[in-house]
């Protein structure tokens, strides 16, 4: 599979990766790129600050358009920190959940106001 | 005439500021006269911008006719009176951070305000980079928070170094739709604001649609437990608190016009925030 690489710094404008809407962004050009099934490299390089709400929107959204065996195949992160890691595994875990039971958040709700 | 006396961050304060509220959230083509006196905690100037800005919309004149000296030295410095006609007065303590007044698509500028006001300033030398890079991330959490979900037309925040108590107050403010209403609204539910607070603060609850989401406040909590600080969410009428003392939460009487969201951080936290060993990065998705 051929492989391209998105430089988040270059594709945000900014070392802060913070705000959904860059996330935005990102995602849609990793969206193109696996959509053509070629896999992707992420290059975090020079990234001085990620948000989860960054992250919920440039990757975890890949989990309602593509698998998850797709995307394990095809996704590679490069230059991440460990704490972006972290918080990019995490953002990973919640979105492989949310869309694989999208109805547990009004499950949640409905217990509440069942107690 | 409204006299807010001894403003800080408790419970009986944020009431003191909704019955302000309360008493002039009617008013129109008035003036609404404004004493502060004997304290008031500087972060709180996000909260009373919030309010303020509430009446100015509607036309009225807000006039701030006494403040105890401490108390104006103090919101010179942090800029918050140079929105009603003062000029700044130079900080040379440098124990203030800014009072800023933000449009949700100012990301950019909360970006350079964070990097002066906090990553930058070199008056805290028993912080660890880390520490502050922890609180920096929590911060952004919140802002970007506000930005999606708030549908405020500005945020506000504010901060104060207490460089005796080894402590950083810092306040983001909407004046949006609160979190009682955005839940509701989403789920179809008739959650109260206590109710509505803590579903938003558990891991992975979101009302985004479509988008998966809802860890911010969360890694928020671990933060600050992990810290010892503490975490103050008031939004409508609900007042929620984690310390560790562990969870409190009230009902005030009356509502906030939006969420205020107070976090107080320890300077001299020492805890480990360096993962044990090297997180794999094939072993992510």
């Amino acid at each position: 599979m051929e492989n391209t690489t998105i430089n988040i710094v270059n594709t945000v404008g900014d070392s802060f990766c913070v705000e959904a809407e860059d996330g935005q962004k990102v995602f849609e050009l990793i969206k193109k790129v696996l959509s053509e099934k070629r896999s992707v490299t992420l290059s975090f390089l020079n990234v001085e600050m990620l948000t989860t709400a960054f992250l919920n929107t440039a990757v975890g959204q890949l989990y309602r358009d593509f698998s998850e065996e797709f995307i394990k195949k095809s996704l590679k992160v490069e230059n991440l920190t460990n704490s972006g890691a972290v918080s990019l595994k995490r953002v990973v875990d919640t979105a492989k959940l949310y869309y694989k039971d999208p109805e547990a958040m009004q499950r949640s709700i409905n217990d509440i106001m069942g107690e | 005439m409204t006299q807010l006396v001894n403003i800080n961050n408790t419970f009986e304060s944020y009431q003191k500021l909704i019955d302000f509220y309360q008493e002039h959230k009617y008013k129109e083509f008035d003036t609404i006269h404004l004493e502060l006196r004997q304290w008031f905690a500087a972060n709180m100037c996000a909260a009373l911008g919030g309010i303020l800005d509430a009446f100015t919309d509607n036309l009225n004149d807000v006039k701030i006719d006494y403040i105890s000296p401490d108390i104006e030295r103090i919101l010179l410095k942090n800029d918050f009176l140079s929105f009603f006609g003062r000029s700044r007065m130079i900080d040379n303590y440098h124990t203030t951070i800014r009072f800023l007044k933000l449009k949700l698509s100012d990301g950019k500028f909360f970006n350079n305000y964070v990097v002066n006001e906090l990553i930058g300033r070199t008056e805290l030398p028993k912080m660890s980079y880390l520490v502050k890079e922890k609180m920096t991330e929590a911060i952004y959490e919140i802002f970007v928070n506000a930005q999606i979900h708030s549908e405020s037309r500005q945020i506000y925040t504010c901060g104060q170094f207490f460089p005796r108590d080894n402590t950083i107050e810092f306040t983001i403010v909407d004046t949006g739709i609160g979190f009682k209403r955005k839940v509701n609204e989403r789920f179809n539910a008739n959650l109260n604001s206590i109710q509505a607070i803590k579903w938003a603060i558990m891991d992975k609850n979101t009302t985004k649609v479509g988008v998966t989401g809802g860890i911010g406040l969360a890694l928020l909590k671990e933060f600050i437990e992990k810290n010892r600080g503490k975490m103050q969410i008031i939004s409508d009428d609900g007042f929620y608190q984690f310390d560790i003392q562990g969870e409190q939460s009230y009902f005030f009487n009356g509502s906030f016009p939006g969420t205020i969201v107070n976090l107080q951080f320890r300077t001299d936290d020492n805890s480990s925030y360096i993962l044990k060993k090297e997180f794999d990065n094939n072993n992510i998705f």
